[in-house]
Parts: C-alpha cells; structure tokens; sequence
C-alpha cells in the first residue's frame, strides 16, 4: 500500500486545488472582467459589438446627474442607517445584557430578523406601509399622530425613510450580536468597584461600558458603512429605486445601467468607482482595527 | 426581594416586551394577513385578530392558482405565476444545497491545507479572502452573467450555484481558516509520526474537531444563497428556473395585488429559516463570534 500513499505535499496542493480553481474562474476573472469592461462599450444583445472607449464611460457617469443624485442619496441613506443602527443596536444589547430569567427567548427573537430574506421584509413592508390599507397607517392615524394617511412608498422623503427602516430592522441585530459579545467579556467588578465610588449608572455606562465598547463599535460601524453604502436589494426590492430616482444609490444606479439599459460597460464603471470607494473603507478599517499587526508580532 | 429589585425587573420586562413586539410584529402582520379571507383582507379598518381563519391562501399558492386581482398582460400570456410556486421552491431548495455542499468542502480543504502546508503568498490568500468578501454583488453579477454566457450556463441553477459559492466561499475561506489555526497540531503529528496517512489523519482526527467551524460555514451559506435575489434575477429567464426570492416578485407583476398570495408566500419563504434559526441558534452566534457575518 506504501505506494499509492500521497506525500504530504501532493495533499497540500490537491486540497489547494477545488479552491485555486474557483476562486480563479468565478472571483478574479470576473472581477478582472469588470475592470476591463470599464472601459468598454458593450450591449449584451449585440454580443459581437465590443468597443474600446478608454474613460468615455467614467465622463458619462461623472456627468450625469443621476449619478450625482445617487452618490447623495446613498450618503443620506447610510447616515441614517448607521446612527439609527448603532443607538438602537447599542441600547438593546444592554437591555439584553441584564440576567433576567427567560432573556434568551427575547434575545432570539430579537436577532431573528437578521435571517429573514430581503424578499420577504420588502414584501412585508410594502404591505405594512401600503398608503391605503396598510397597518402602519391605520396605527399612526387611530393613535392621533397623523391625520391623513402618509404615501410612504411614493413621495420621495417617505420612501427613504421606509427603506431606512427596513436597513435598521434588519441590521440592527447585526451591531446587537458584536455589542452583546463584548459586554459579555466586560468584567463586573469593574462596575461593582465603581458603585462603591458612588458612581451612578449613568457614570458608569460613559466612564466604563463605552470606552470598553469603543473598540468593537468603531470595527462594526466602519464595516457597516461600507455594506450599506452598497446594498442593492433593500431598495431596489422596497422601491425601485423611485419614487422617480429618488431612492436610487449607486448599486441601483449600476444595476439599471446594466439591466435596464443594457450598457454594461457604464455600470461597470460604476463598479469601479464603487470599488475604489470601498478599498478607501478598507483602508479605514485596517487603520482603525489594528487588523493583521498581531500576525507581524507573532 | 425589595419592592424596588421587583419594579426594575417589572419594568424591565415591559420595554423588552413593547421592542419584541415592533421587531416582530412584521412578521406576526404577514401572517396574520395570509391566514384572512380576501375580504378582511381588504377590510378598512383592519382586524388586528383574524375574525376568521382560512388555508385559501395557502392552497392557492400550492395548486397554483391565479392571483385573486390578476389582470392584464400578465393573466394574458401563460400561466399565471402562482403555478410556479412549488417549482421556484425546489428550485431555491437544490440551489441552496448544492451551494452550502460545495462552498463549506472546498473552504474546509482549502483552509486545512493553507494552515498546515508551506505555499508561496499564503499569508495574502485569507486576506484577500476578506477583502473578496467586502465587494458587493452588484460588482460581480454582470460580468459573472458574461462568463456563465461563455460557458453557455445561463438560465440553469448550476449557474447560480456558482454564482453563490462564488459570494459565499472568501468568508467560508476566512472562517474555516481561523478555525484551523486554533486547533492545535500535536495530536495530528503523533498520528502522523505513528504512521497513519495524512489523508486518514484528516478524516478521523481533523474532521471531528472541525464540527462547529464547519456548521458555522454552513449556516452562512444557507443564509446568503437562500435570500439572494440579484443573481437569481440576472442570470435566470424562463418562469420554470426562478428561485423564489426572484418568483415572488412576478405577483407584482398584475395591476392589482393579491396580498394574502403575497403574505402567504412570504411566510413559507420564512419558514425554512426559522427553523434553521431554532435548531441552530447556538452555532450561529458561535460563527457570528469567528467573525461577523456578511450583511
């Protein structure tokens, strides 16, 4: 049997192998690809028609409006997401924090939304926020905050606060799980010491639970950032992007150049651009964390 | 107890009450909604309780009815789109199989290999791993969609089970690598100075223990490739290969909405993750702790 064995080098690269193979034909290639395609003019129903443009496609986006209005939208679209998440995230984990008997049943159901399929929320929301005969209404209407029903999926405002809403239902579970695992590592004598130095609860939350938080916080708000600045289907699945443009980002923007109409050489150039974005996040990251100094120290 | 301790609990469980109730009510609403009859549906105001209970909706979605309101172009040309139903089901069901089998084997492998072998730049492959796993779909999907036309894939759910690995595998890399750097070596170097094969020494010492960072993988896996829906939407065509997230939105597609269709479907699609969620809550928040899960 000696024979047939594999030397541990053979194994090393037989394992390699599946990964090299599809991380090379399904993640470089098409990523390279979308680099490329860049600076292409290419309709995908003139599939033989391949034109080398150079930056044409870069000036068309930089001078189009839509653009502009897109990279504003998902400014304002982010910005909310990321306060909204990070307060509520932060304030739940420490209501989860507190032993209580029967506070794993709330701490699941509270995390569940995270696994419900965007589909599903925007299905549901478009039901819930329906102008007509939806819940929200009915609510807002009978509790006396408003008096007439509220558009919400098509006047611009309200569509962007309901796609906000949806980020924050879905997400804030996210910044819940990371805030949650680190109070958990939070040693209590800290606080007890701190009680017997008077220190109110308040003191106590500013002096210790933050700063020990500030950590995890900056990680999971700069990794937030960069996800939804980019997310795609929890607009364009809640409102197309409209009423008119008026809930488009870039993702959308990108997805209805290329889908819509059929210039795949403009959306990915917004890919681009969404790319260098993103690798400017990144750097961010790697500053603020620290991330990879532990694997030179070692 | 003191009267205070009791009131702080009290209080306590209250707000934690009225925030569950928001966080959940969506989803309590949808199937409140699908479990009414057209007309309560449409009753204004609204029941909060259903006065009467029914399955129609249901059965409508699996026999494959037409949408109650449907109208138009769409009720015009062929089936209506509940008859999909069932196919668009099965469809996310060996999509979401086939891409959590082939992601966590190929991460596993990859990820034992990269930990326990020498390789040139194998220190840059789990960082470009996660940096592959920051980059947002709408990048990938289009040029993607060209090379599945090359390979002429378009259209089949093989495509999109490589479209999903493709997504899933740079943090199924990245969590089963940080997995095996913590598990210590010795015991495989005993077995392996005692004779037995590497290959063997994989199978019956390094499989077992990998359990929890392997479930983990899974779990992500099953997640992302069950709620896509731009692949789905890209490269797919014919009503027959949609996954559901894609299928559903054709009941948008009348001039009016059938909202208990609607609801119901919504609630089936939620179904598989629920479960998965109750049985595997532990093990999620385990993976979350390897290293957040991609949103």
């Amino acid at each position: 049997m000696r024979g047939f064995r594999l030397s541990d080098r053979q194994v090393g690269i037989l394992f390699m192998l599946p990964f090299l193979v599809t991380a090379g034909a399904f993640m470089v290639w098409p990523v390279a690809e979308a680099v490329r395609l860049a600076f292409y003019s290419y309709n995908p129903l003139r599939p033989d028609d391949l034109t080398w443009v150079g930056f044409e496609n870069f000036e068309r986006i930089f001078n189009d409006p839509l653009f502009w209005e897109s990279f504003s939208q998902a400014l304002v679209w982010t910005g909310w997401s990321i306060v909204l998440q990070t307060l509520l995230g932060v304030g739940l984990a420490m209501l989860l924090h507190v032993a209580l008997p029967g506070i794993a049943v709330f701490r699941g159901l509270l995390l569940f939304p995270y696994i419900v399929p965007t589909v599903v929320i925007a299905l549901n929301w478009r039901w819930i926020f329906n102008s007509e005969i939806g819940i929200v209404n009915h609510a807002l209407v009978s509790l006396g905050i408003i008096e007439q029903n509220i558009a919400w999926l098509s006047t611009p405002n309200m569509a962007m606060t309901s796609a906000v809403l949806l980020n924050v239902w879905k997400y804030t579970p996210f910044v819940i799980i990371c805030v949650l695992a680190r109070l958990q590592t939070i040693p209590t004598e800290l606080y007890d010491a701190a009680k017997v130095d008077g220190a109110g609860a308040w003191r106590r939350f500013t002096d210790i639970t933050l700063p020990m938080l500030k950590e995890v916080l900056v990680v999971v708000i700069v990794f937030r950032t960069i996800w939804t600045f980019n997310k795609f289907e929890e607009i364009y699945l809640l409102t197309r992007g409209g009423p008119g443009t008026s809930t488009f980002n870039l993702a959308v923007y990108a997805f209805e150049e290329g889908m819509a109409n059929l210039r795949l050489g403009v959306a990915a150039a917004t890919g681009v651009v969404m790319i260098v974005l993103l690798l400017a996040g990144t750097v961010v990251y790697v500053r603020v964390s620290g991330f990879g100094q532990e694997e030179k120290a070692t | 107890m003191s009267a205070k301790i009791v009131l702080g609990r009290v209080a306590l469980y209250a707000l934690l009450s009225a925030v569950t109730f928001l966080v959940c009510f969506p989803l309590v609403w949808a199937f409140f909604t699908s479990v009414k009859p057209k007309e309560e549906i449409f009753r204004w105001p609204p029941t909060l309780w259903p006065e009467s209970w029914t399955l129609e909706n249901y059965r409508a979605l699996l026999e494959g009815k037409q949408a109650y309101f449907q109208a138009g172009a769409a009720a015009a040309s062929g089936p209506p789109p509940s008859a999909f139903f069932l196919d668009w089901f099965l469809n996310s069901v060996i999509v979401t199989l086939g891409t959590t089998a082939i992601s966590t084997i190929v991460s596993t492998l990859a990820a034992y290999s990269l930990t326990r072998f020498r390789f040139p730049g194998q220190r840059a492959v789990p960082y470009l791993a996660l940096v592959g796993y920051m980059v947002p779909s709408i990048i990938f999907v289009f040029p993607m969609f060209l090379v599945m036309a090359d390979l002429r894939l378009t259209d089949t759910l093989f495509s999109l089970i490589l479209g999903y690995v493709c997504i899933t595998l740079p943090f199924c890399m990245w969590l089963m690598w940080a997995f095996f750097r913590g598990v210590p070596i010795e015991i495989e170097e005993a077995a392996l100075v005692d004779g037995a094969s590497r290959l063997r020494v994989f199978w019956e010492i390094v499989l077992p223990t990998a359990w929890p960072g392997i479930i983990a993988a899974a779990i992500f896996t099953l997640i992302v490739s069950w709620n896509d829906y731009l692949f789905g939407r890209v490269f797919m065509n014919s009503m027959e290969n949609l996954p559901l997230t894609v299928g559903v939105m054709h009941f948008f597609d009348g001039t009016h909405v059938d909202w208990g269709l609607m609801m119901a479907s919504s609630v089936m699609m939620t179904v598989p993750m629920a479960v998965l969620f109750m049985l595997l809550q532990k093990h999620l928040v385990a993976g979350f702790g390897a290293g957040a899960v991609k949103g």
